[in-house]
């Protein structure tokens, strides 16, 4: 399990690591924000955070507690790309930070 | 009564909306935009079964909550024109996504055709659609088509013509359960809204109290203006459920409401409309192609490639064109110049009339090409993966990842043109970054800068000639930046809009397509800035010319002329003229002695007009930057057009006309100017790059900003930017060197 989840958060560096482990309300202990997840992995949504704006925003695009993502393109510096239900989805960093994933 | 049949094609963003409108409708388009936006409207017509149909292509938007301005467009259209059928354009490929708009349409009440589109990519894909199924749980025609190719047409068409001529049915919305909760304070808010005619008139009473509780901005505000009372109640209530949600599930009613909307559309497509062959969780052909050219190393070669060939391209192959049309122009010019007798007439005809129009047109040319290209990256799926790379770069200026294309265009790469750069500007939706790069794309580099750039360096740098161009294309990415760095902050200032946005699939752009895209565009530009830069064309030529010298002063120059005739023999001038180039060297001597006085002549005809005056006056305020009168007329002039800087420096050196690419006779004179030196030359080379950017441009801000207000804050903002830098430069400069 632990290696699983090394290999999920594989280059994130220890400060960072220190930075996700950030408690995280009605979210298992593995919950991470998906800025922090560096892997072509699925998750599944546990949490969208941030302003109403952008939790809406999300939910019309159906990222929502439940649904699954699959992270095709890691957070490169600022963007990221997601695959939901059947379309690719890029993200800046504010937006992933707020999309809080456990491993699928 | 309507005789013909209004059809809005409605649907997400990418889903071969604007493919089937091309389809439906061909070239019969008419391209405008909605009032008080940027948002495109087009609409078309096509006949069928003997019925007109008045096609309206709205934009492309996920939902019909007011997120974005194209959502607001999208919905006020409906409810407002009452289309008398909605062809809602659905990805089969992207089923459960797109049927969420579908969703909202039928909440709304509006009568929906489905077009599932797409669907030999969806086979590709090992998905299956059982249309018919789909249609009896939707409770709406569904019909499968390939946008593309036209396959469908006939019966989309055929469908169309049925619901559009039964205009007795009524509107009957679709009532979604969106949980206990919220469900019960809907049924509390309808009859509120009912009884009180809260917006009733527009919208119905349960789509009211829907979107209040999604708290949606233009719903809200539209309800307190109508009945303050009444939205306040309204509000109050939707605030305790959204407390209520809050704790009890952590999440807002407009995420609970959406997670409903996805539920009731699961719930569909698990009955038998939807089956996938292949496994779900392989990479389709896009992603691979992703993981290659948005490569944390190889995406930014690959995207530096293709940019440098679009500019290539574009630069290299539309002056051809551009060629025919400036020799059309000058054989029209000497044509009229034959024909007119001499006088202001003819002048203004030549330099305002012809001058102005050759002037729009000779942009066209640029304008199609760069529009082609842009249009081949946008509808093959590519310029969205740019915007998504260089979103990094540029949110950190303010901008957003799809300004790169406007400042590349613009002169990113020396040798752009700012007027394509302005109108590439459209491809982004955040309405202050979209400002932010309108204002600041003229700082680069472009076409006609470059001549007037290679002249001061040449006469005053000409051992580092290279090293001096290439610190200029540096310093005019560094200031436009900058510049959009300092607007974002103050006049623009406004939080990042958070760049969350589809890529889509990569596809094969149609031939069709591109033609339609690329021509619509063009003729915006020609309709648009023809007309208003015509009337600033002639208002320049009569800067120019008017007021005339004084008859003392023009018989001062005939008499001047006489004298020097008078020493040759009688039509000895008139000879010299007509034997070209086989003159002896008397002739070119009286030729050189005659044109020495001509060229005296337009330097005081020019010194007097209203822009020679101009140009004196400004100078007891220019000279802190070290420019004369001289210059200034020729910065004045330089608001037509950047390279008649380099004409009218002729001129006012006396010099007569000077031709850009041939300037060594004027690069020569300045050199010897006591008024000119290296330092002034570099402000005036800084003052050029950055000041206000030509009429053109400024027209094309103007329109692209829908106000004036921007094109005089653009002229403004630049000039007395581009002034304080050349006086910067100047002081330190004379202070230096002493």
């Amino acid at each position: 399990m632990k290696k699983k989840l090394h290999n999920i958060f594989c280059s994130c560096t220890e400060k960072k690591i220190d930075h996700c482990r950030v408690r995280l309300e009605n979210c298992p202990d593995n919950a991470r924000p998906l800025s922090k997840a560096c892997g072509c992995e699925r998750f599944k949504v546990c949490k969208i955070r941030g302003d109403r704006k952008l939790c809406a925003r999300m939910a019309q695009l159906g990222v929502l507690p439940g649904s699954e993502i699959e992270l095709i393109c890691p957070l490169q510096s600022e963007n990221c790309m997601v695959r939901i239900m059947g379309s690719t989805i890029s993200l800046d960093q504010l937006s992933a930070d707020n999309i809080i994933v456990t491993p699928a | 009564m309507r005789d013909s049949i209004h059809i809005a094609l409605a649907g997400n963003p990418n889903a071969g909306k604007t493919t089937l409108f091309n389809q439906l409708t061909g070239a019969r388009q008419h391209v405008g935009n909605y009032p008080g936006v940027t948002v495109e409207i087009k609409t078309g017509i096509c006949h069928h079964q003997q019925s007109k149909l008045v096609v309206t292509d709205l934009p492309g938007t996920y939902s019909l909550t007011a997120y974005s301005v194209e959502e607001i467009v999208a919905r006020d259209f409906l409810v407002n024109e009452k289309p008398d059928v909605v062809v809602n354009i659905v990805d089969a490929s992207n089923l459960e996504r797109n049927l969420y708009l579908t969703c909202q349409f039928m909440e709304l009440g509006v009568p929906v055709i489905i077009a599932l589109n797409m669907i030999d990519v969806a086979k590709s894909r090992g998905i299956n659609i059982d249309a018919e199924k789909l249609s009896e749980l939707m409770r709406a025609p569904v019909v499968p088509i390939i946008a593309r190719s036209g396959k469908g047409m006939e019966l989309l068409l055929d469908t169309v013509v049925q619901v559009g001529r039964d205009r007795e049915k009524q509107w009957v919305p679709l009532h979604l359960s969106y949980g206990e909760d919220l469900d019960q304070v809907l049924e509390d808010m309808t009859p509120m809204i009912r009884d009180g005619r809260l917006l009733t008139d527009t919208y119905p009473p349960r789509w009211t109290g829907l979107k209040i509780l999604e708290n949606d901005d233009q719903i809200l505000d539209r309800a307190m203006r109508a009945d303050s009372e009444l939205a306040d109640a309204l509000v109050t209530r939707s605030e305790e459920v959204t407390r209520h949600l809050q704790t009890t599930v952590d999440a807002y009613p407009e995420a609970v409401i959406a997670d409903h909307r996805y539920g009731y559309i699961k719930s569909i497509l698990r009955q038998g409309v939807f089956s996938q062959i292949f496994d779900v969780d392989r990479l389709y052909a896009s992603d691979r192609i992703d993981k290659i050219v948005t490569h944390r190393f190889l995406g930014p070669l690959i995207m530096a490639a293709v940019l440098y060939a679009l500019y290539s391209v574009t630069f290299t192959y539309s002056t051809i064109p551009a060629g025919w049309l400036e020799s059309f122009f000058a054989v029209l010019s000497e044509m009229v110049d034959q024909t007119l007798p001499e006088g202001p007439v003819k002048s203004m005809i030549i330099s305002g009339v012809i001058d102005g129009v050759g002037g729009v047109l000779g942009f066209v040319p640029i304008i199609m090409f760069m529009f082609f290209g842009i249009a081949i990256l946008e509808d093959s799926g590519y310029l969205a993966r740019v915007a998504f790379m260089m979103d990094r770069v540029f949110r950190f200026f303010g901008l957003h990842g799809s300004s790169v294309m406007p400042f590349i265009v613009s002169g990113g790469i020396a040798g752009g043109c700012a007027v394509p750069g302005v109108m590439a500007t459209r491809t982004l939706r955040s309405p202050k970054e979209r400002m932010a790069t309108l204002l600041t794309v003229p700082f680069m580099n472009c076409g006609a800068k470059l001549p007037v750039l290679a002249l001061l360096i040449g006469a005053f740098f000409s051992s580092h000639q290279a090293r001096y161009m290439f610190l200029a294309t540096l310093l005019s990415w560094s200031v436009a930046l900058m510049a959009a760095k300092f607007l974002r902050s103050t006049v623009l200032r406004g939080e990042p809009t958070p760049f969350v946005m589809e890529l889509p699939p990569y596809r094969f752009p149609t031939f069709k397509g591109l033609l339609i895209h690329t021509w619509e565009r063009t003729w915006q530009y020609i309709k648009k800035a023809g007309t208003v830069i015509l009337g600033i064309s002639i208002l320049l030529w009569a800067m120019m010319t008017y007021p005339g010298l004084p008859d003392d002063r023009l018989h001062e120059f005939a008499r001047h002329k006489a004298e020097i005739m008078a020493a040759y023999p009688q039509n000895f001038a008139e000879e010299a003229a007509l034997v070209g180039e086989e003159r002896t060297t008397e002739m070119e001597e009286l030729q050189d002695k005659l044109l020495l006085v001509e060229n005296r002549q337009a330097e005081a005809a020019l010194r007097h007009s209203i822009a020679g005056r101009m140009g004196i006056a400004l100078e007891s305020v220019s000279r802190y930057a070290g420019f004369d009168w001289r210059t200034n007329i020729a910065l004045v002039g330089g608001f037509a057009a950047k390279e008649v800087i380099i004409s009218t420096l002729g001129t006012a050196y006396s010099l007569g006309s000077v031709d850009p690419e041939e300037s060594t006779s004027l690069k020569d004179r300045l050199r010897a100017d006591k008024n000119w030196n290296p330092v002034v030359a570099l402000g005036v080379l800084a003052f050029i790059m950055f000041y206000a950017p030509c009429f053109v441009t400024v027209v094309c801000i103007a329109r692209e900003s829908g106000s004036w207000k921007w094109a005089w804050f653009s002229m403004g903002f630049n000039t007395i930017f581009a002034f304080l830098l050349a006086i910067l430069i100047y002081q330190v400069g004379t202070f230096i060197t002493g």
